[in-house]
């Protein structure tokens, strides 16, 4: 951290965890004075809940795991009309996504199997962060594999915005830029989605191949900065118009060629 | 489905404007005077068109463009009136109300030039409110070197596209959650 003249430095810890086969962080800013230990006890049992909520989801969502209610209903040894209430809860939720994004999104491999992996890290954010404030935390930043989503400050009581830095998808050791989330702002959640990486997620509308090598939504929840963050990387253009014109939130696409396409919110 | 938006708030209120600009040549006479010495302000007029038709009186609204009706209040016609003269085949620019859509305030303004539409502008597109910003929040054509930057030493956390578990080592997130363990 470079030192600041006027701002503090935001003192942090962290915790990690594996799930979803990707890594969560939570990260917390350490108050000032307040004793180490009973910090460090705190964050221990909010990373606990938080982990807890995820390997919940992920082993009902999964379809990596062969045992999982997404599984059986892939093999077909499930109906959906007969899944638990979770389950047709969420499938629910991504074929209202579905409608929303004219297609774009959709809670559907091509082969017709349901697959909600696009919409479950997103709501297993949101919900982790329904148990962080349960839990009384107000300061913290919840980073699932790349889809943020934040509370209050990186100072402990402060107003500042926590500052999220964007992958360049050209250079992963560097970032293309910078988003404030937090602080005084109603934007909390931050989703990037990209056509290169893991691109099982994704299914691009039609068979073209995406415009948008990655795209990152800012908005106030983060399952509908997530959502539209992989309908713009799947429905290209179009899709991204109808974000930016429907939604409250900020973009920044990044082209194939590199070119970038971003809101004012992006503007330096 | 925001441009239809605009477009028919804008239609209404050109609607609206004509009504009153057609009222306004009836009562002409009745004029009330409000907006006509009183400059680009004339707050609190809301009476839609009321009168400066015709009505060479004032003057001083010919230069001053009503720039965008102050307290909100329909500023209805408050505009220039053209010059003197024209009081048979009324001319000139009339801003009309402000109406609310849900992309926030749209005000429009119309030129009149020998009693027919010639012109309709936007006055107001976007106000404070963060939602009508979105106005004009399509995604546009940025240089790297127009991007909201960051150095890696002043962030807290990393968005990127989904990094798997053996990928999250040599991440940059990877990086910040070593330093804050």
């Amino acid at each position: 951290m470079q030192p600041t003249s006027d701002l503090e430095v935001p003192q942090l810890k962290a915790k990690t965890f594996r799930c979803m086969g990707t890594v969560i962080s939570l990260t917390v800013p350490v108050a000032p004075g307040k004793g180490s230990a009973a910090g460090e006890l705190a964050l221990t049992a909010a990373a606990a809940a938080v982990e807890r909520l995820f390997r919940e989801l992920d082993a009902r969502f999964s379809l990596y795991r062969p045992e999982s209610e997404a599984s059986r209903l892939a093999r077909g040894e499930l109906q959906l009309r007969a899944a638990s209430q979770d389950f047709r809860d969420r499938y629910a939720e991504a074929a209202d996504w579905r409608l929303l994004t004219e297609g774009a999104f959709t809670p559907e491999r091509p082969d017709g199997v349901p697959d909600l992996s696009g919409l479950v890290k997103g709501f297993a954010i949101k919900e982790a962060g329904a148990a962080l404030q349960a839990l009384g935390h107000g300061d913290w930043c919840l980073n699932a594999g790349g889809d943020v989503l934040v509370a209050g400050s990186p100072i402990a009581g402060g107003q500042a915005s926590w500052q999220a830095g964007i992958v360049d998808p050209q250079d992963r050791r560097t970032l293309i830029a910078a988003f404030p989330l937090g602080g005084s702002t109603a934007i909390r959640a931050l989703a990037t989605s990209g056509s290169a990486e893991r691109g099982d997620h994704i299914w691009t509308s039609g068979a073209g191949v995406s415009t948008f090598r990655q795209v990152s939504v800012a908005a106030a929840d983060i399952v509908t900065a997530d959502v539209l963050a992989t309908a713009i990387v799947a429905g290209g253009i179009p899709m991204l118009n109808r974000a930016t014109s429907g939604w409250d939130v900020e973009v920044l696409a990044i082209r194939n060629d590199g070119g970038i396409l971003a809101t004012p919110g992006f503007r330096a | 489905m925001r441009i239809r938006a605009v477009v028919s708030a804008t239609l209404a209120s050109a609607g609206i404007l004509i009504a009153g600009w057609q009222s306004g040549t009836h009562v002409a006479d009745t004029a009330s005077a409000t907006g006509t010495t009183a400059g680009p302000a004339s707050a609190g007029s809301t009476g839609a068109g009321t009168g400066t038709t015709g009505s060479a009186g004032s003057g001083a609204g010919s230069s001053s463009k009503s720039s965008s009706g102050s307290a909100g209040s329909s500023a209805a016609a408050s505009g220039s009136t053209g010059s003197s003269g024209a009081s048979s085949n009324a001319g000139g620019t009339f801003a009309g109300d402000v109406v609310q859509t849900r992309f926030g305030s749209v005000q429009v303004q119309i030129s009149v030039t020998g009693g027919k539409i010639t012109d309709v502008t936007a006055l107001q597109l976007t106000d404070e409110d963060r939602r009508s910003v979105q106005i004009s929040n399509r995604a546009a054509p940025l240089l790297r070197a127009e991007v909201l930057k960051a150095q890696s030493a002043n962030v807290q956390t990393i968005s990127g596209a989904t990094v798997t578990s053996s990928a999250y080592l040599t991440s940059l997130q990877a990086a910040l959650d070593a330093a804050h363990l």
